[in-house]
């Protein structure tokens, strides 16, 4: 077979290679001119993390009509990833190979680093919407933001949020015990407990801390364990299941503390936990992070998810749906600024966001040098109603606190 | 190996070769998602291989392999993190510390008769109260997590496993090409000979004069050291640990669903079975997301689905099957 070299001259090899290279360069050129920020949003939507990772989920899938709204233009990617830190990582490169400028999650903090390691390497931002591990930002990460506090912010605000408390119900405690999971979550809350509460000025004794196995089939003997110690205050770390368990033992034990209050941590505003208990769900408080239902993002926001989700209360899930909307107004918000999608750009925005307004509550969201947003304050959600309502700060609240909690008999 | 190699015909030797050389020239064409997923492919290929020395050669189940990987992963970064000692010296203290380990459950198991799935349960059972003790194990992080620094693009460091995708890939090529061959060489050594001798017919094995409990120990011994090494691997390339993920029974299951898929007892077995596993998966994923489907756990349900159907047609496993399609000698192999 014959080469026709009338088809093959110097000039049209010039031509088609030159013609390649524009082709290839493309997706960059549109990457970095795209009018609409590509953001792939990886959460845990199935697999054992697949309650909360769903309802980020939600978040995610409501966060772009209000983002629109507020003249923002995104195009999210939807990527389970299973609760597995394998699949995290080949996703996270098949994103960003498929257009993904930034990315957002991933509700578990082993995930999210699997995540953090690629983006890292190919220079992609990467907003953690929830994630507590102090390490994420103490690695060096360059390319990477959380707006989420630590296991110890949390417990620190959430500490500062039960003395507030306290002052505002005027009641007296003597002593608390803190019972926490024992897992990486409750073991983080522990050490932050252990280091900070000597300090925090609180005006009770912290009599004993105790662990429990997430697995355990029932908290019984703990809770008897804690029936003896008789303490006014009840401190927990728990997960939806345990906290059903944790109160039905501590009904059927006819123990009855002025309150049970955690210092941060899910369990107590779960949908679950109110089906599972009914009226003895009430009067627990949640010193947490929790959406501002004064801000006009928040009721833009709960209005869209009220629209979109029908079957589900936005009221249980502001936690999850708000932090994550909040990863993407910052994902936005920073492209907008930058006006550029190339990584170190968006990074460089990022890194000087000042958002005013958003659905979490506190001041402008700022991330300092490492990355992490310190300036995120906890709130006091007390069931009422069986709904989490914002009790503390006042500027916020829209009920005033109930404590001591009333007792379990007559509430069935 | 060389026996092997040898009675192999000139087609099986053809594949092997083209395979290998694709595999090696595979970063040239292949971007950056596709070598994340070979390198999960030779990953899950070696682990594959080690459990099948076990269980597809000596015939014991193992169901707490994880184990192995665990305490190799941490051995590892640990003396990374506290010491200072590189993953290239770690990795001959991890060895030691998981075959101890090992060791000590197969004298326990083999040494009181312990057999079939009261030795699976036995190594259930070791894995789960090695995850809980290294919950609380506070030099290790606990149930908080042990952390390995920040590995950047542009920063292969090859001492420390540290660095981009390339690094990994050829690290698990090399680790799956030499299990292939160890394992190979160990099929046809008197060893090799004495495990299946075992696995077929312990009391006959007895009989004609085989140390049943001394195979299967040098069984163990093997296969939960190549675990190990997999497991310095595994920690390096996630650079980060914890106990809930690394011992956890999922993470035995999901080493063994490879030489299981692919053939147990045979040499390419667990190879076959991760390359179709892996893609399969990766491959589920990105038909949902093209066909629009959202729903969480659809594509898990539909990996068991197609797990279901691979088994039932191919009970044996694919790589015999496939092997007397392409007209290889020695399916079994």
């Amino acid at each position: 077979m014959s080469i026709d070299h009338r088809k093959f001259s110097r000039r049209s090899v010039l031509a088609g290679t030159a013609a390649g290279a524009v082709l290839l360069g493309a997706p960059a050129i549109v990457r970095a001119q795209a009018k609409a920020l590509k953001i792939a949003v990886l959460l845990p939507q199935s697999g054992y993390l697949a309650q909360a990772g769903q309802s980020c989920h939600r978040g995610a899938l409501v966060s772009p009509a209000v983002l629109s709204n507020f003249g923002f233009n995104v195009e999210l990617i939807h990527i389970d990833m299973e609760s597995n830190p394998d699949v995290a990582r080949t996703q996270t490169e098949r994103a960003i190979n498929e257009g993904a400028q930034c990315i957002v999650g991933a509700f578990d903090s082993a995930g999210t680093l699997a995540i953090a390691q690629v983006c890292e390497q190919r220079q992609v931002p990467l907003i953690v919407n929830i994630g507590a591990a102090p390490q994420l930002t103490e690695q060096g990460y360059k390319f990477l933001v959380r707006n989420f506090p630590t296991g110890g912010m949390l417990v620190k605000n959430g500490l500062t949020q039960i003395q507030h408390l306290i002052d505002a119900t005027k009641i007296a405690p003597k002593t608390a015990v803190f019972l926490h999971a024992n897992d990486n979550f409750g073991l983080a809350q522990r050490k932050g407990m252990d280091a900070i509460f000597p300090t925090a000025g609180l005006p009770f004794k912290l009599v004993e801390s105790i662990a429990y196995d997430p697995k355990a089939q029932d908290l019984s003997v703990e809770v008897t364990k804690i029936r003896g110690l008789n303490p006014d205050l009840v401190l927990v770390v728990t997960r939806a299941a345990d906290a059903i368990k944790l109160i039905r033992d501590i009904v059927r034990q006819k123990f009855q503390p002025m309150g049970i209050i955690s210092p941060g941590a899910p369990g107590l505003y779960d949908e679950e936990f109110y089906k599972a208990l009914g009226p003895l769900a009430d009067y627990h408080i949640d010193a947490i992070p929790w959406a501002n239902p004064k801000s006009k993002v928040t009721q833009a926001l709960e209005a869209e998810f009220k629209k979109q989700q029908p079957k589900f209360r936005f009221a249980n899930e502001c936690f999850n749906v708000g932090f994550t909307f909040d990863a993407l107004l910052v994902a936005a918000d920073a492209f907008k600024r930058a006006g550029t999608a190339t990584g170190p750009e968006l990074m460089k925005a990022l890194m000087a966001t000042d958002l005013a307004d958003h659905a979490m509550i506190g001041p402008p969201i700022k991330f300092d040098a490492k990355g992490q947003n310190v300036n995120i304050p906890s709130s006091c959600v007390q069931n009422r109603g069986q709904t989490p309502t914002v009790v503390l700060p006042a500027d916020v609240a829209t009920m005033t606190p109930v404590l001591p909690m009333p007792p379990w008999q007559g509430r069935t | 190996m060389t026996n092997i190699w040898y009675h192999t015909n000139w087609r099986g030797k053809a594949i092997c070769l083209l395979l290998l050389l694709a595999f090696v020239a595979a970063p040239i064409v292949a971007d950056r998602y596709l070598l994340s997923v070979l390198i999960l492919v030779f990953y899950f290929a070696y682990l594959g291989h080690a459990w099948n020395l076990l269980m597809g050669f000596a015939g014991q189940l193992s169901l707490g392999h994880a184990l192995y990987l665990g305490l190799g992963a941490y051995t590892a970064t640990a003396l990374w993190t506290l010491f200072g000692v590189g993953p290239w010296i770690g990795v001959f203290i991890a060895i030691p510390v998981a075959a101890a380990a090992g060791m000590l459950v197969g004298w326990l198991g083999w040494r009181f008769a312990i057999e079939g799935v009261y030795f699976a349960l036995l190594t259930i059972a070791f894995a789960e109260f090695t995850r809980i003790g290294f919950d609380h194990l506070g030099i290790t992080g606990a149930s908080a997590g042990l952390f390995l620094s920040v590995s950047s693009e542009g920063a292969d460091k090859w001492w420390n496993l540290g660095g981009g995708p390339l690094l990994y890939y050829y690290i698990s090529l090399i680790l799956a090409v030499a299990a292939t061959v160890l394992v190979a060489g160990l099929r046809q050594s008197s060893l090799g000979y004495r495990w299946l001798a075992v696995r077929e017919d312990p009391e006959a094995a007895q009989a004609v004069g085989i140390n049943i409990f001394r195979a299967r120990m040098i069984a163990m011994l093997i296969s939960s050291s190549m675990t190990a090494v997999g497991g310095v691997f595994y920690g390096f390339y996630y650079r980060n640990l914890f106990p809930s993920q690394v011992f956890d029974i999922g993470r035995s299951i999901e080493l063994i669903l490879a030489p299981i898929i692919g053939g147990l007892g045979t040499i390419f077995g667990p190879v076959v079975g991760a390359i179709i596993l892996t893609p399969l998966g990766e491959g589920l994923t990105g038909l949902m997301q093209s066909l629009g489907i959202n729903a969480p756990g659809a594509k898990l349900i539909f990996y068991g689905i197609m797990l279901m159907i691979i088994i039932s047609l191919r009970p044996d496993g694919v790589w015999p099957w496939l092997a007397r399609q392409m007209g290889l000698n020695g399916s079994r192999k």
